[in-house]
């Protein structure tokens, strides 16, 4: 069934790249019957997912290259299930809205799915190697789709994105390779399995490196503050059904590799280092938070605020306990459906008006009552209105730092860092909604219309998951609690002893 | 008694069907079934306080109705719950009861508004998130109200969205508020972290064993959610926005910024009264906030000519009689007062909401005048409800404020000092509340193109009703105590006697109202000639007509430099930084791969004399290390 969901948007990817581009009909019937059968099945596996069982669930597995045991391993737990269901409603719905643009392209669309098979791949895989091939899978479609199709300064944009994250997960490669060392040292059995390695003791020193490798890796993909800088060109250049996968989903394949690889590789080097990552995180999202009050542009404007939030899931990581690894995770979700909307909201009225410019536009609730009702409930998700879906991830983020013992001291510190950074949320938030929305304004076009149906439809589903979530969490984050306890008590069984420490020389 | 929950359900039902149907029903049918649903919900109060009352004292409290399990993460635990015990119902015959005065007389005041029905779906929303907030049995649900009703008050406030200062006085409202509910999050995060829950019960249980009274953790988890408690209830130095929130509709400025909402932080302290009874230094802030801003409001409210405006201060002035009253440890005297309060308020926004309709929406007094004759039903209960706020002996505030004030003296932890700014606070309540009086209705009518006239039925009904309770309430007194007693740990408040007090305290609130008569007894000035207050109080009249600069204040120390900084940190840190930074490691490595290009000559000799270069060098390397 894993291997499917995979499989399927690939599948399609290559019919796609294949099909004349006349055949209209057929374009639209194959984007969209492909991302919406992944969407049926990642609904199948989130309904079936057992939430008491914490182990790895649908597994599917085969040899792939056998000299160095490398397996086509698939598995979800209790986290990635919940990122792929993301996945696939973002995909469905990002595809759904491009197909209602004026020109199609297939190309385009092939490459959306290839980028949804590579981030489907990631929240899957349970083989190292495997990762790698789909991190690394992921960030050629996104390659071209910003460099073809965006718009402003697309070639620089996309340079300094592949580059940053090449860097990173070149480290991370060497990290991979590490870690199986490491593993091989100790056991004499090679293998890139994830849940074999996470049982071995690692060295300290070598945990410590190793850690960092990855970090880096996660870090710029999320980005966490400093390693941003791709961010604010990427997304400015990026189409908006491509950035709202980039955003609401492969943004969240850096944030779940830490909770994948990093805490429970790696849990003293977590330990030592996670409250200098987490001072790096709550930096991070007073910052974004700040700069989003600066915007005049709306596009740049959520891209800031990303930023911010996405702090605050790494803030909730590196917690390291039950209630902030059980809020990011939630938050991550969150996150993705929240975002997801603003950004359709903002190419909706940028397709209106034809700015972006905040200080251009205004009064538009006269004409566009529907937008002004849905955009209200997203505006609020977005600042974390207690009731709505983004206040219980922040609620449990904050109190998983609040009684964090990692933080110690710094924990009350970085809670008023998250409370300065609600506040500057409802303060841009509001700028952006009301100032849009609200007053009045006779510059508007005269034949400006509300949004149409299938604009509502897409959405809709956003709005409906914002307030379950607010008023049900209980779901969601019963399947997240299981496997978040599983991951922060890995047990050590596989001790590597001390002499092979320098057996690099032999 | 789970037929409790139908009390939030029905407004809920009604935000919904009014906020989905609501422009496919006729118009007329909007305002009854916005009312229909606040009407069950005070069916359903009432219900609840007959079953209250039908059962022993001690019974009372602790009846929490679980709906199901809301969430659980690791030792983090939470039910969707109600808690029903006299005080969630005592506020709930407030919230109810004087919201279904309000939402009928809305039928009446928004009739001619294009969007009647998001006025009612608002409106219901409201009710729903108040009574969600008393309602609540544990600190996360209280939050999700409290933020609701923020939420709420904002939509209200920025009713009329094409009104450019109506926008940003619900934004301003709604930061203040978001300022609160953080405080309050924080106060939640350390009651967690301490009893390692946040339900009520199990807390309050907790709370005398596990800390002795002025522990510093119950000291900064009582300041935390006064933070909260400040913010919600306008009081010093998180009032600004109350003044401002006066851009909504009148029946807005009743319902949620006198009578309910607004005393939420009030409802809070006598809410967690366990935990604050711990925190003596805290209670001491309490009182000393509350009575400090009583004082302060009533100067402002000394010289506005937004009719609304002084109300508003009024009310703020109000809810620091009320803070000083939990502050002091007598919350039953401060809830009663909150009751009292809620219907004479009402009256008087409802009062001036006539006032402004039947003067085509004319806020400022000094255009009205000689209303008298013109809306005799107005006169007569606006007349009935500033006595009433003035504390006029026998009418319902005499009783509630009178109560406070002698507490001020005798209760533990109150001191002469208290009831001496009590006093003057009152003293300028009489002044401000029939100089707006004799304003609006003496004299003659100074705006010439005005016809007022006597508002319909539907608007003087509620009018009559909450006048009766603004004159005859105050005779529960006794009732009221006693039944809020359990919640209070069965202490009824002494009523203290003391003839000297009462005539000085009276003494000084009429004495408010005859300075009061003697400027502006033959009716208010127009514009042009200054009235004698002005004149008077020359020096200061400007600082306290600007508010005291404070709006002005906080611009140039907090909303500035926020802003400065943002730019700064976008333009400096952001483009300049960062960016750049990262920009200059590209082009140095470019820079470098162009020297390190020299060796890929295309010149096989070169290429070769590398490669033997390269293989001594490993072979150094294998030979020597």
């Amino acid at each position: 069934m894993l291997a499917l969901i995979v499989a399927i948007p690939l599948i399609a990817a290559i019919a796609l790249f294949r099909i004349p581009s006349e055949s209209k009909e057929w374009i639209r019937n194959i984007a969209l019957g492909s991302s919406g059968l992944v969407f049926l099945l990642a609904m199948g596996i989130f309904l079936g997912f057992d939430s008491s069982n914490s182990a790895m669930q649908f597994v599917h597995e085969c040899d792939w290259v056998s000299v160095l045991n490398i397996q086509f391993k698939l598995g979800v737990d209790g986290v990635s299930v919940l990122m792929v269901l993301l996945t696939a409603i973002l995909s469905c719905a990002s595809i759904f809205y491009y197909l209602n643009e004026k020109n199609v392209s297939t190309n385009f669309l092939a490459l959306m799915l290839v980028l949804e098979a590579g981030i489907l791949g990631v929240f899957m895989a349970l083989d190292t190697v495997l990762f790698y091939v789909f991190w690394e899978v992921m960030l050629i479609p996104a390659y071209f789709l910003i460099g073809l199709w965006g718009e402003g300064d697309r070639i620089y944009a996309t340079t300094k994105f592949v580059i940053f994250t090449l860097v990173g997960s070149l480290l991370m490669l060497v990290a991979i390779i590490g870690v199986t060392v490491v593993h091989y040292e100790a056991t004499h059995i090679l293998t890139f399995d994830i849940q074999t390695l996470i049982h071995t003791d690692i060295p300290k020193d070598k945990q410590i490196w190793m850690f960092l490798c990855f970090f880096l890796a996660f870090a710029i993909k999320i980005p966490v503050f400093p390693f941003h800088s791709w961010l604010p060109h990427a997304y400015g250049a990026c189409p908006i059904p491509v950035l709202v996968l980039l955003t609401g989903a492969m943004s969240k394949t850096g944030a779940y590799g830490l909770i994948r690889f990093c805490l429970p590789l790696f849990p003293e080097a977590a330990e030592m280092m996670g409250f200098v990552i987490a001072g790096m995180a709550a930096t991070g999202m007073v910052y974004g938070a700040w700069i989003a009050l600066a915007q005049k542009d709306i596009k740049s404007l959520v891209a800031y605020s990303s930023i911010s939030h996405l702090g605050f899931i790494v803030l909730g990581i590196f917690a390291l306990n039950d209630q902030g690894l059980d809020g990011s995770v939630l938050q991550m979700f969150n996150h993705g459906i929240i975002a997801a909307a603003l950004f359709f909201i903002v190419d909706i009225i940028q397709k209106k008006l034809g700015t972006r410019d905040l200080t251009e536009m205004r009064g538009l609730k006269g004409k566009m009552p529907i937008l002004y009702g849905i955009f209200m409930l997203v505006t609020m998700a977005g600042l974390g209105l207690p009731g709505l879906n983004g206040f219980v991830g922040e609620f449990l983020i904050l109190a998983g730092v609040w009684t964090s013992a990692s933080m110690a001291g710094l924990g009350a510190i970085y809670v008023l860092m998250g409370c300065l950074t609600i506040t500057f949320a409802a303060i841009y938030m509001l700028f952006f909604f009301q100032g849009a929305m609200q007053e009045t304004n006779e510059k508007l076009p005269a034949d400006l219309g509300d949004i149409d149906k299938k604009q509502i439809y897409m959405l809709l589903p956003a709005c409906f998951l914002i307030v379950f979530i607010g008023l049900f969490p209980k779901p969601f984050v019963d399947k997240i609690s299981p496997s978040i306890k599983q991951i922060l008590s890995v047990e050590k069984t596989v001790k590597t002893s001390k002499g092979s420490d320098s057996g690099a020389h032999h | 008694m789970f037929y409790t929950w139908l009390i939030l359900i029905l407004p809920l039902l009604g935000f919904a069907g009014l906020s989905w149907f609501g422009d496919r029903i006729p118009k007329k049918l909007v305002g009854p079934v916005g009312c229909a649903t606040v009407g069950g919900s005070f069916f359903f109060t009432l219900v609840a306080l007959v079953h209250l009352l039908s059962m022993e004292a001690e019974e009372r409290v602790g009846n929490v109705q679980t709906l199901y399990h809301w969430i659980q993460s690791g030792s983090f635990k939470l039910d969707l719950a109600i808690l029903i015990d006299p005080l969630s119902i005592f506020m709930l015959l407030v919230i109810t009861g004087v919201g279904l005065l309000i939402h009928i007389y809305s039928i009446g005041y928004m009739e001619k508004d294009p969007n009647i029905d998001t006025f009612f779906a608002y409106l219901n929303l409201f009710i729903f998130s108040m009574s969600l907030l008393v309602l609540a049995a544990d600190f996360f649900f209280l939050i999700v109200g409290w933020a609701f009703v923020g939420l709420a008050s904002y939509l209200l406030i920025g009713f009329w969205t094409e009104k450019k200062s109506a926008v940003f006085a619900a934004r301003k409202a709604f930061v203040m508020n978001v300022i609160g509910d953080v405080g309050m999050v924080i106060a939640a995060f350390m009651i967690f972290e301490n009893f390692g829950t946040i339900a009520y019960l199990d807390v309050f249980a907790q709370a005398p064993e596990k800390f002795l009274p002025n522990d510093d953790t119950m000291l900064l988890i009582t300041l935390f959610l006064l933070v909260g408690a400040f913010a919600k209830s306008a009081q010093i130095p998180l009032h600004t926005w109350l003044p401002d929130a006066m851009e909504g509709p009148t029946p807005v400025s009743a319902l949620i910024h006198a009578a309910t909402m607004v005393t939420a932080g009030v409802y809070l302290v006598a809410r967690c009264h366990v935990l604050y009874d711990l925190a003596p230094y805290t209670m001491m802030l309490v009182a000393a906030v509350g009575v400090v801003t009583a004082l302060f409001a009533g100067s402002m409210g000394m010289v506005q000519y937004d009719i609304k405006r002084v109300i508003a201060y009024s009310t703020m002035s109000q809810l620091g009689y009320m803070f000083l009253a939990v502050g002091i440890g007598v919350y039953s005297v401060g809830m009663f007062h909150l009751m009292t309060h809620a219907f004479f308020k009402a009256l008087l926004f409802l009062g001036a909401g006539s006032v402004i309709h039947s003067m085509n929406d004319e806020q400022d007094i000094r255009k009205m005048g000689g209303l008298k004759e013109s809306m005799p039903i107005t006169y007569y209960t606006f007349l009935i409800g500033t006595l009433a706020l003035c504390g006029f002996p026998l009418t319902a505030g005499y009783f509630s404020k009178e109560a406070i004030i002698m507490s001020s003296w005798y209760a533990d932890g109150s001191n002469p000092v208290f009831w001496a700014l009590a006093i003057a606070g009152a003293g300028m309540t009489g002044f401000y509340a029939f100089r707006i009086f004799f304003y609006a209705f003496f004299g003659t009518c100074r705006t010439a193109e005005a016809h007022p006239h006597e508002s319909p039925t539907i608007m003087t009904y509620p009018l009559l009703i909450l006048a009766f309770f603004a004159i005859f309430a105050g005779f529960g007194a006794p009732l009221a105590h006693s039944f809020l007693a359990p919640v209070f740990g069965n202490v009824i408040p002494e009523h203290h006697t003391n003839v000297a007090l009462e005539i000085v305290a009276v003494g000084v609130a009429l004495s408010g109202i005859i300075v009061a008569a003697i400027f502006y007894g033959e009716g208010g000035k127009s514009e042009e000639k200054p009235d004698g207050l002005k004149q008077l109080l020359a020096p200061i009249q400007d600082v306290l007509f600007r508010k005291y600069y404070i709006d002005e204040l906080y611009d140039v120390l907090i909303v500035q430099p926020v802003k400065k900084t943002g730019e700064f940190i976008w333009n400096t840190g952001e483009k300049k930084g960062i960016d750049f930074v990262v920009d200059q490691v590209g082009s140095q490595v470019k820079e470098v791969s162009h020297l390190l290009s020299i060796w890929q000559s295309g010149k096989v000799r070169v290429y070769a004399l590398n490669m033997i270069a390269g293989a001594v060098f490993v072979l150094i390397f294998v030979v020597f290390l």
